[in-house]
């Protein structure tokens, strides 16, 4: 992400909230890619991801008084993002389609290493994010809050509605997802060694 | 902590060294354990290569991740470029638009509808110069014709109406705005003359015997109802037949077949039948949509008669107005004021007296009688079935009503601008908003009518009624925004979309008038039109009540028998 420094941010969010529509225009500028590229692993389609880049910059004019200049801004603007995105999905009841499933199926075990080392030497940054497409909702979002906006398992917890202690549970069933869609074959997601 | 520090069984059921599970692995990887927990994991690996390379594995895939996600593949669109640009550009000339049409439509409004009301109002007899005795005027909607308003007059005043409170609502605090609310109802309340408990009778036959007495409101359903005595209220029927031979100091209100009024009722009559025949008194006004109507030589009407009927005749005395649409009409009677009829015939009998002017549009012209005392000459217009649409005047008014809607439009996108942003958001998926709005369009008034049926679901049948009849209004406002917002893309603000609604709908304007030429298209496309609409707000509506974001309303946390015997939480911090 390559994102603007701490105090540049800093004055152009002041100016925006001063009614300065240039600042207002620096900050979409330098934060619309990266929440962009958000919306874009957290929703299931083109399009999507371009409205809910706008709905959550409109959103952002309207609440800039609400942030809180003491704490990052663009960590704020991802949650701003994440609850946007989280809510479309939500509102869309995709959720449904795999979050109902049992987790107790989530394998405890120890899965074959040298299988899944294997697996990750051969898949690209590209057939990632294409498989990334293929899971579930939760299991997406979590993923994207984890290794795309660097949230802590408190945060994500948070946005997810699931208790902290079973963020680790989410984010380890989305992996076995995400390493299903990318073999096509359950070995390693079911984390059996055969 | 009253865990183990070792979560690592260290002996299996063969004796051999069991491994770590992946869920350890991973809160290990990501420094979710706490140290006790850690250093217990970490002192395993050093033992244990499998789980090393696990380790390495997860280390390894989650800088994958990371790495796929952050990659720049593909440009900002250029849709998302040009957002605040646009967004910018577009402002000067759609406030043009908005305040232009916005100009006109109160003109045109004003000059046509407001003004030669008021004068027609004054002229009735209801006095008052201002608006706002017209607004007070409407409420009489069942008193006359003259208030019969128009659907530009229920613009105006919901524009009006509107224009205050967005005008105002800041300045109301929530209790404040409570207190008025409150009072307003309060004030409503004891507007009409405090009645004892209303009565209420359901039975096959109701009969109010001639010296029986009513002291209150009274709700009848049945197949007969016969009012002998009286009423010291109003009277609310819903039946097959009923007779008034009695004395209602009220109004009445009634669903029937056939409807005879022998007797004298003091307010007016509000009635929904087969046929309607007065040979009594009724003091005020007389509102009907009726397959006959008959005011007997007998009969007097006090006030206006407005009647939507086959055939109405009218024999007895009016002391106002008569409006009537109907095929046949025929006038032997005496009339204290105008005649505004619109039909296939009007005769006039040569008993029959008209002290106003007398407007008659129609498809053959009056038959007077030559003994008839008319004041005036009757005014006919032939009722012309030609194509409206090669009318110069209609495209005026094409742009008037346009003008009207982009000004209800504004007002409404200012009072309820989050509303607003969703129902246009909602009308942006096409097909969910367009099959709810086929569900809205069809269900919500057959529900309302079915609501109606019973006597405790007549305000709640009228309210829905209303209230689908608004989104009906509506709906063309909300398509326009739609499209406006695929040409000029999201708005950034209310404005924003203001200029957008007002933009889209000029356009779907545009758009729509040469096709409603073609009947069948014309038809089909309109009605899309309302169903895309009302779907879109019937669907904002619904997101609305759905359950937001919140732990509460999320999926249940999932069972903690999911998770390793000796998972913590806490994490480790970096070594």
């Amino acid at each position: 992400m390559s994102e603007p420094g701490v105090t540049e941010t800093t004055e152009a969010v002041a100016r925006a909230r001063a009614g300065d529509a240039d600042a207002w225009g620096e900050l979409y500028r330098n934060f619309a890619p990266a929440i962009f590229r958000f919306c874009r692993r957290a929703l299931p389609t083109r399009e999507d991801a371009e409205d809910a880049t706008m709905d959550i910059f409109i959103k952002l004019q309207k609440n800039l008084s609400q942030y809180d200049e003491t704490r990052s801004f663009s960590a704020w603007l991802y949650r701003v993002a994440a609850n946007h995105c989280w809510d479309i999905l939500r509102r869309r009841k995709i959720r449904q389609d795999k979050e109902t499933e049992d987790v107790e199926d989530v394998p405890l075990e120890h899965p074959d290493p040298s299988q899944l080392d294997k697996l990750i030497e051969q898949k690209t940054s590209e057939e990632v994010r294409q498989a990334l497409h293929k899971l579930g909702a939760r299991a997406r979002m979590a993923l994207v809050l984890r290794y795309y906006s660097d949230m802590s398992y408190d945060e994500i917890a948070d946005e997810l509605g699931v208790r902290r202690a079973f963020v680790g549970v989410v984010l380890l069933r989305a992996r076995h997802e995400l390493r299903q869609a990318l073999e096509g074959k359950s070995a390693l997601a079911a984390g059996g060694t055969s | 902590m009253s865990e183990p520090a070792n979560p690592v069984s260290q002996d299996g059921p063969g004796g051999t060294m069991d491994h770590l599970d992946e869920m350890t692995c991973l809160l290990y990887a990501e420094r979710q354990l706490d140290r006790a927990r850690a250093q217990a994991v970490s002192a395993h690996t050093q033992d244990c290569a499998a789980c090393r390379t696990l380790l390495r594995a997860l280390d390894r895939e989650s800088r994958l991740l990371t790495r796929a996600m952050l990659e720049e593949d593909e440009p900002l669109p250029s849709r998302l470029a040009e957002f605040q640009e646009r967004a910018r550009k577009s402002f000067g000339w759609i406030w043009g638009l908005v305040f232009g049409l916005a100009g006109t439509g109160v003109y045109a409004l004003y000059t046509t509808f407001v003004e030669p009301a008021q004068v027609r109002l004054e002229a009735a007899g209801f006095g008052g110069t201002s608006l706002l005795s017209l607004l007070i005027f409407q409420g009489a909607f069942w008193k006359g014709w003259q208030s019969v308003i128009t659907l530009l007059e229920v613009l105006a005043m919901l524009t009006v109406a509107g224009f205050g409170v967005a005008v105002f609502r800041r300045r109301l605090r929530r209790g404040s705005a409570l207190a008025l609310v409150l009072a307003g109802l309060c004030a409503a309340l004891a507007l009409p003359a405090p009645a004892a408990a209303t009565v209420f009778h359901k039975g096959e036959t109701y009969e109010l015997a001639k010296d029986d007495t009513v002291k209150s409101d009274i709700f009848v359903t049945g197949a007969r109802a016969r009012i002998d005595g009286t009423i010291d209220g109003d009277l609310f029927f819903f039946g097959q037949s009923i007779d008034i031979s009695g004395h209602i100091k009220g109004d009445a209100i009634i669903f029937a077949q056939s409807v005879r009024v022998n007797g004298q009722i003091e307010g007016n009559i509000r009635s929904f039948s087969n046929n309607l025949t007065i040979t009594g008194t009724v003091g005020k006004n007389v509102l009907t949509f009726n397959e006959l109507v008959n005011l007997d030589s007998a009969g007097k009407v006090g006030g206006s008669l407005t009647a939507f009927a086959q055939s109405v005749g009218i024999d007895g005395r009016l002391g106002r107005d008569l409006m009537v649409m109907a095929g046949e009409t025929i006038i032997s009677g005496t009339i204290d004021g105008e005649v505004r009829a619109k039909g296939r015939n009007l005769s006039i009998g040569s008993s029959a007296q008209v002290a106003g002017a007398i407007h008659y549009e129609g498809d053959n012209p009056a038959s007077v009688a030559s003994g008839a005392k008319l004041a005036t000459p009757v005014e006919f217009t032939k009722m012309r079935h030609k194509s409206r649409y090669t009318e110069g005047h209609y495209y005026v008014w094409r742009v008037i009503w346009t003008a009207a809607f982009v000004l209800f439009g504004l007002v409404l996108f200012l009072l309820l601008p989050k509303f607003a942003a969703e129902t246009v958001s909602a009308g942006e998926r096409f097909g969910a908003p367009v099959g709810l709005g086929v569900l809205v369009f069809f269900g919500v008034p057959i529900a309302a009518v079915i609501a109606c049926v019973t006597v405790v679901g007549i305000p709640l049948g009228v309210l829905t009624l209303g209230l689908w009849l608004l989104a009906l209004f509506c709906a063309e406002i909300v398509v326009g925004t739609v499209v406006g917002n695929w040409i000029l893309g999201k708005p950034a603000d209310t404005w924003g979309l203001i200029g957008r609604m007002a933009a889209g709908f000029v356009i779907v304007r545009i758009v729509y008038t040469p096709l409603a030429n073609l009947h069948v298209i014309g038809a089909l496309v309109g009605l899309g039109i309302w169903m895309w609409g009302i779907g879109s707000i019937a669907l904002a509506l619904y997101n609305r009540l759905q359950p937001t974001t919140s732990q509460a309303a999320m999926p249940g946390p999932m069972p903690p028998v999911s998770l390793p015997p000796h998972t913590t939480v806490g994490g480790i911090q970096p070594a």
